[in-house]
């Protein structure tokens, strides 16, 4: 494993990075769904890449991913996004250029937090790290933001492809059994979201989370 | 895996499976339900008692490569299906003011089984990741059930839930992986890493720096899940907007599985670093959560709020034992069992007010001792039981925590408890008088028949004395015992 | 001796290609929208024309007005000799630094945005302020990308950057290279007056920001100005091209060398120049509030590439 794996492994990551980075940039719903859509197919890449140079059973697992998150989801989202098609982030909580400045504060935080676990590893992924971390953080700052339910849906998506990048890039991936486990967990997830947002839109006729606000004290 | 395990775990599953395959008939589901639960509580006491036999080994079953049952987890699983069966024993009336509608029915019966069912795989499976992956179905199951009377704040409430407990859960992952790539990079792949029984064995020689930023992610992570302040946000509209019977389950033992993770995690660490840091993160969680738990009680208006918010505090009060050593842990364990007891017992009864009122505000239900004598009672005893009354056991619970800080040096945090006990005790009475007594409503019918219903009911408050008045001999073995589980 | 008469040749070929670099660009688009476009040495023509005829000054401007010209052309000048167009500028002198030069073309900006403000005209005044913004915007961004190689590179000198490059080509590869790539052309775009921040070729006052500060001036003023921007272009696609891709520059002063570097130079160009022709004809001009999103985003790609280099080290 030489310097064109770690160059290849960082390049994906920070791939997913700036497809995470789109979401806080452009303000169409139809964007996110296809900056998710890259980043699913950059994680099933790079968990290729990381089964040809260490374990081969994470083929399987970059062909399970590809499946599900890579155009499984990304379809169910499309057909969402066209049957409330005029949905638009057009007033995020926070607007666009402070979003931006913020998303680039967390990956310094992240880099920062990184430090220890790359002085402990000598495995060539490892520069990965902080980029994962980076992306989990910026997809936690999506959910809070961001105003639509099917924005946060993404950004909770975003979220769990954080967490299996971390594990690739970690520990060259986590047992089948629990990865299997994952997956399901994450369609279970998403497949609940999806009912919840068909809910809202039925009781509140819009996917505005301001619109959720009548629970107080 | 072994006989009792399957009788425990088998029957929700079952239920929930025939909830599923068969349309009508849900009277009868109902009723495979309830002895389902009732088997496997009695597998939970079976397991119990072979626990405590066992010895120095403390394991109930023969440990396969996925199951471990100890002390812990046998205490937990009976505290869930103690909870369940009370719960499904009350029917479904206590949780529905509408009609009964077929379709909901049979929603209800198939996620409440299979939240039953995800709870108990939690509390027995040894391997950590799969423990997440049942504590995250639990979030999605309980998810499914609230919004059963499709309202806007039920819709609200359960979006609410849904998005910040997956949240929660996702961070609790990523300190998993942390914590598993710490084990990888130390002691390579071996199968069975993710038993927390290897991890705590493997901990000594794990990075101090790298368990300590895991241990931060899986207690907020977890602590979400567990309603620990400030992440507590989701947890009083959720128990609020529930059917009862979910709410009973959720707000008893819900709870009591998240920190039940957060406690294994927290022997595992403990081997590596010094505790000091695990108590300190734990104490400082605890004591904001019974700070905000109490303090939103004094300004409650609604009484299902009221209790979620009481959990709050009590989930807290667990969390600052866990945090003062072996004597704080045992009085935060037996304070689960006797919270989760009385937890539902006021959910249940709240549901049966809620059912005949049809009202969740406190200055609208007056003169609850009229109209229900024995709900009114019964909601009575809960309440008093919440605020750590005797002869109830929440009283001894709570003086031994109190003894457990004043022991360990931590003088200011028993006064803190202290004072904080004595204004939710203030706040909790004080809205129960303007329940229990004054002119009834016009609306709402007069008098209440003993049923079924009250005589379950009775039957915890019942049990809530005896761990009140004498705590048996075997429990207290069985908590001795499961405190290794947590402070090895 | 040699050496510095090639580093005075450089900018002659500079000053000689800027002008057929802004035509090219405008042929490129005009056949891309299927017109035939004025041919690309148009711009040669213009200047000579612009040279021939009488400056008209306002009476109320100053002195700034009359001197901007030969700054903005000055300082253009001045930096086409500093990057590494042909030859990398080979002695570790200060005249190598990165940040002369931007800091160089960006007095140049200064005094355009004084002198729109100088004759009072409301349009220039607004093309000031729109100018003023966007460079506020672009400067961070300019700086962290070429931070982002220099780091990696140990010094901000050219020659030391390029010389990095060429040594490990597997670098080229990474994703720090590759964002402060982006981000340095997104910039580019921004301080060049390009689409999609500014139309170069409306005629539409309000909707102008280079074209608002320039609207007063006329005959050799305004060739200068002309000249100093195309040249500003130049050199922005130059330092772009031969800081990624610096294969083909001369290091030596071998005629073969430079004829290589000098070829080189005008593939790198044209390809970039049609890369930013046919991203003109595809996109449309950003409303102005909406160009911060832009440059936040290219900022941030910027911020990523120096966290690549910086904390992987």
């Amino acid at each position: 494993m030489g310097g064109a794996f770690s160059q290849l492994v960082m390049l994906g990551s920070s791939g997913m990075l700036v497809t995470a980075l789109i979401v806080l940039w452009r303000k169409g719903v139809p964007a996110y769904i296809t900056a998710y859509r890259w980043q699913s197919w950059l994680l099933a890449a790079l968990t290729a890449t990381v089964g040809y140079y260490g374990d081969g059973q994470l083929y399987w697992v970059a062909g399970l991913l590809l499946g599900l998150k890579g155009v499984a989801i990304p379809a169910l989202l499309r057909t969402m996004q066209r049957r409330f098609g005029t949905e638009r982030e057009a007033a995020p909580y926070v607007n666009t250029e402070v979003s931006l400045l913020i998303a680039s504060v967390l990956v310094v935080f992240a880099y920062l937090l990184g430090r220890p676990w790359m002085a402990v590893t000598q495995l060539p992924t490892r520069q990965g790290l902080p980029l994962a971390m980076s992306v989990l953080f910026v997809s936690l700052f999506i959910i809070v933001s961001r105003k639509k339910a099917i924005t946060q849906v993404i950004g909770f998506l975003m979220l769990e492809n954080a967490i299996a990048l971390l594990a690739v890039v970690g520990t060259f991936g986590v047992p089948f059994l629990v990865e299997f486990g994952v997956f399901l967990d994450a369609l279970m997830g998403f497949l609940v979201m999806q009912i919840f947002i068909y809910h809202i839109h039925d009781t509140f006729d819009t996917l505005d989370v301001d619109a959720l606000a009548r629970l107080r004290h | 895996m072994s006989l009792i395990l399957a009788v425990l775990l088998a029957p929700p599953l079952g239920a929930s499976s025939l909830a599923i395959l068969v349309r009508p008939y849900q009277r009868f589901v109902g009723w495979v339900s309830t002895i389902g639960v009732a088997l496997s509580l009695a597998a939970s006491i079976a397991l119990c008692t072979t626990v405590m036999g066992a010895g120095p080994q403390q394991e109930a079953v023969p440990a396969t490569a996925l199951w471990r049952v100890d002390a812990l987890s046998a205490l937990l699983a009976l505290c869930v299906t103690f909870v369940a069966l009370v719960a499904m024993l009350l029917g479904r009336r206590a949780g529905h003011p509408d009609r009964e509608e077929l379709a909901r029915t049979r929603y209800f019966w198939i996620f409440t089984n299979a939240f039953v069912f995800t709870m108990l795989i939690a509390v027995t499976i040894q391997n950590v990741a799969l423990m997440w992956v049942a504590i995250e179905a639990t979030t999605i199951t309980s998810a499914m059930v609230i919004p059963l009377t499709r309202t806007k704040a039920s819709v609200e409430a359960s979006w609410k839930y849904l998005l910040i407990c997956s949240v929660g859960i996702a961070l609790a992952f990523a300190g998993t992986v942390l914590a598993y790539f710490d084990f990888v990079a130390t002691a390579g792949e071996v199968p069975g890493a993710l038993n927390w029984t290897v991890l705590r064995g493997a901990a000594p020689s794990l990075h101090p720096a790298l368990l300590q930023l895991a241990f931060a992610f899986l207690l907020i992570g977890y602590g979400t899940k567990a309603g620990l302040a400030p992440m507590h946000t989701w947890l009083p509209d959720a128990h609020a907007e529930a059917p009862s019977l979910v709410s009973a389950l959720m707000s008893g033992v819900l709870l009591a599985v998240a920190m039940y993770a957060i406690g294994r995690w927290k022997a595992v660490v403990d081997a590596a670093v010094d505790s000091s840091f695990t108590n300190r993160l734990l104490m400082g969680f605890g004591v904001v959560s019974v700070v905000i738990g109490t303090f939103s009680l004094v300004i409650q208006r609604h009484y299902k709020r009221m209790l979620a918010y009481s959990s709050v505090e009590h989930m807290g009060l667990v969390s600052i034992g866990l945090a003062l050593g072996p004597l704080g842990a045992f009085a935060a364990l037996l304070h689960t069992m006797n919270h989760a007891v009385a937890k539902s017992l006021s959910f249940l009864a709240a549901g049966r007010i809620l059912h005949r009122y049809d009202t969740t505000e406190i200055g609208k239900v007056t003169g609850l001792l009229r109209v229900m004598p024995w709900t009114g009672a019964l909601f009575a005893i809960g309440i008093l039981a919440l605020v750590g009354l005797p002869p109830f056991g929440l009283f001894v619970s709570e003086f031994l925590l109190v003894r457990a800080a004043v022991v360990t040096g931590r003088f200011w945090v028993a006064g803190l408890v202290l004072v904080l006990l004595l204004t939710a005790f203030t706040s909790l009475v004080h809205h129960l008088n303007r329940m229990l007594y004054g002119e009834p409503p016009p609306a709402v019918t007069i008098g209440e028949r003993r049923g079924w219903s009250v005589t379950v009911l009775a039957v915890s408050v019942g049990v809530l004395i005896v761990l009140g008045v004498t705590l048996p001999r075997p429990v207290a073995a069985l908590i001795t015992q499961s405190v290794r589980g947590v402070i090895p | 001796m040699s050496r510095y008469a090639v580093l005075v040749v450089q900018p002659l070929v500079a000053l000689g290609l800027a002008p057929g670099l802004v035509g090219f660009v405008r042929w490129l688009k005009a056949r891309l929208q299927s017109r035939r476009g004025a041919p690309p040495w148009q711009p040669y023509f213009e200047i000579r024309k612009l040279f021939g005829k009488e400056a008209v000054v306002s009476h109320t401007a100053s002195w700034i007005f009359r001197a901007t010209p030969f700054v903005v052309f000055g300082t253009s000048v001045v930096v086409a000799s500093l990057v590494p167009l042909i030859l990398v500028p080979a002695s570790p002198l200060v005249a190598g630094d990165v940040f002369a030069a931007v800091y160089l073309l960006l007095l140049g900006t200064f005094f355009l945005a004084l002198a729109g403000l100088d004759t009072g005209s409301p349009f220039g005044g607004m093309g000031a302020s729109r100018e003023m913004t966007v460079v506020a915007l672009t400067e961070p961004t300019v700086a962290l990308s070429i931070v982002a190689l220099a780091l990696s590179a140990g010094s901000t000198n050219f020659s030391q950057i390029v010389a990095r490059t060429i040594a490990e080509p597997a670098a080229a590869l990474g994703p720090g290279h590759l964002l402060a790539f982006i981000a340095l052309f997104v910039v580019t775009l921004a301080e060049t007056g390009r689409l999609p921040v500014d139309n170069p070729s409306t005629h539409l006052e309000l909707t102008m920001i280079h074209e608002a500060m320039v609207l007063e001036y006329s005959g050799p003023y305004l060739a200068l100005i002309e000249w100093g921007s195309a040249l500003k272009l130049l050199v922005f696609l130059a330092l772009a091209a031969n800081l990624f891709i610096p294969w083909g520059l001369a290091f030596a002063l071998a005629p073969g060398a430079l004829a290589i570097g000098l070829a080189s130079a005008i593939v790198k160009l044209g390809a970039l120049a049609a890369t930013i022709a046919v991203l003109e004809t595809r996109v449309a001009k950003l409303r102005l509030f909406r160009v911060p999103e832009l440059l936040s985003a290219s900022f941030v790609l910027a911020l990523l590439a120096v966290m690549s280099t910086f904390l992987v080290r």
